[in-house]
C-alpha cells in the first residue's frame, strides 16, 4: 500500500507555458501521484484542466479530484488584484503569452481512483485517500 | 435566405430583442433537466429532455428555443440550454450498478466525457446561467467553485438555484452561506415550488439581449 505525493513549487509551475502546465499536472496524476501545488490556477485554467481531463479519461483513469484554497482578498487588495489581472491579460495578449501565473494559495490534485473524499471548508480541506 | 437576413437585420436595428441563451449548469444529478423541463412545460407545454436518477443521463446539450417567460408585467424571450452535468471524473463502473452491460456502460462514460467538454465550450455562448445545486448536498465542491469563477471572469450573470427543497434533508441556506455574493432562489423543480420566484429572478438578473 504505497501512496506517492509530489509537492511542487509555484516557480516550477509558472515556468511552464501554455498547455504544458496542464500536461505536466495530468501526466503526474495519471501516473498515480497526488500533487500538492504551491498556488491556485485561475478559474479559466481550472476549467481547461477539467476539459483536458475528460479527453484523457479511459478505463484505468476515471479522472481527477481537485481542491484548492485561495487567499481571500477583500477591499482595496481585491481591487488591486483585479487590476493586476486585467494588466496581466493585456500583457499576455500583447506578448501572445498563453499562460498566467498561479495565484497565492494551495491546490491538491490527485487521481479519482485514489482520492475517495474531499471535505472542503472555506479555509481548510481534508482528503481521504485509499490505495 | 438573403431576404430573411435583411428582415432580421432590420428587426435588430429597430430594437426587436433576440432571445437570450439561458444555460442550465451544475454537477450531475442536481436536477438540471427536471428544471429545464419544468420551465419549458410551464411556457410551451413541451419538455426538453429525459430526466433520470442515473448519472449523466444528459450527455448532449439540449435546447428549447423561443420560450417567452413572464413575471408581473414583464416578459423575456429565452432559449433554454440544458447542459450535461459537469464532473472531474467519470468511471464507467458507476453505471454497472444500474444493470447496464460493460459495453453500454463504457459507451455511456465515453459520451459523458464528451458532454462535459461540450458544456464547457458552451460557456462562450450563454448570456445568463442558472447554476443548479442539490440542496441536500455539500455545495462547496470544486466543480461549483470553478463554474462560478468562470462565470464571474466572463461577466456572465448567474442565479443560484437551490433545488430539491421538497426533500426533508435539504438545507438551501448552506448554499446561500457558501456563495453569499450571488442571487439565489430555493425551488423544487420536481414539485414546481417557487417557480414564480425563479422567473422573477431570471427577468431581473438576465443579461439584457442586444
Amino acid at each position: 500500500m504505497k501512496l506517492k505525493m509530489d509537492f511542487i513549487s509555484s516557480g516550477k509551475l509558472n515556468g511552464k507555458a501554455g498547455n504544458k502546465r496542464i500536461d505536466y499536472i495530468l501526466g503526474k496524476v495519471k501516473d498515480g501521484s497526488i500533487l500538492v501545488m504551491d498556488g491556485v490556477m485561475k478559474p479559466e485554467e481550472e476549467m481547461n484542466l477539467i476539459k483536458e481531463t475528460m479527453r484523457r479519461v479511459d478505463d484505468g483513469f476515471p479522472g481527477i479530484e481537485v481542491c484548492s484554497l485561495k487567499k481571500e482578498l477583500k477591499g482595496l487588495k481585491l481591487v488591486f488584484d483585479r487590476l493586476s489581472d486585467g494588466k496581466e491579460r493585456l500583457w499576455n495578449w500583447i506578448s501572445r503569452k498563453e499562460q498566467s501565473e498561479l495565484k497565492t494559495g494551495i491546490t491538491l490534485i490527485g487521481p479519482a481512483k485514489l482520492i475517495k473524499k474531499i471535505k472542503k471548508n472555506p479555509d481548510s480541506f481534508s482528503v481521504l485517500a485509499e490505495t | 435566405m438573403v431576404f430573411n437576413g435583411l428582415i432580421n437585420w432590420f428587426r435588430n436595428l429597430f430594437g426587436r430583442r433576440k432571445n437570450i441563451s439561458l444555460g442550465i449548469y451544475g454537477c450531475t444529478n442536481v436536477g438540471k433537466t427536471t428544471l429545464a423541463n419544468k420551465i419549458a412545460l410551464d411556457w410551451t407545454g413541451e419538455t426538453v429532455g429525459i430526466a433520470s436518477p442515473i448519472p449523466h443521463e444528459t450527455r448532449y446539450v439540449q435546447k428549447k428555443e423561443k420560450v417567452e417567460i413572464k413575471s408581473d408585467n414583464k416578459k423575456l424571450n429565452i432559449n433554454i440550454v440544458d447542459m450535461p452535468g459537469l464532473a472531474t471524473k467519470i468511471d464507467y463502473r458507476q453505471f454497472l450498478k444500474y444493470k447496464m452491460s460493460k459495453k453500454v456502460a463504457k459507451e455511456r462514460a465515453k459520451e459523458a466525457t464528451k458532454g462535459v467538454v461540450e458544456a464547457i465550450k458552451w460557456l462562450d455562448n450563454v448570456d445568463t446561467v442558472l447554476a443548479v445545486m442539490d440542496a441536500t448536498k455539500d455545495p462547496l465542491t470544486q466543480v461549483n467553485i470553478t463554474l462560478l469563477g468562470n462565470l464571474e471572469a466572463r461577466s456572465i450573470p448567474v442565479i443560484l438555484v437551490a433545488n430539491k427543497i421538497d426533500l426533508k434533508k435539504s438545507n438551501p441556506e448552506e448554499i446561500k452561506e457558501a456563495f453569499p455574493q450571488y442571487p439565489i432562489v430555493y425551488i423544487s423543480a420536481l414539485k414546481g415550488e417557487n417557480m414564480d420566484q425563479l422567473y422573477d429572478a431570471i427577468i431581473k438578473h438576465a443579461r439584457k439581449a442586444k
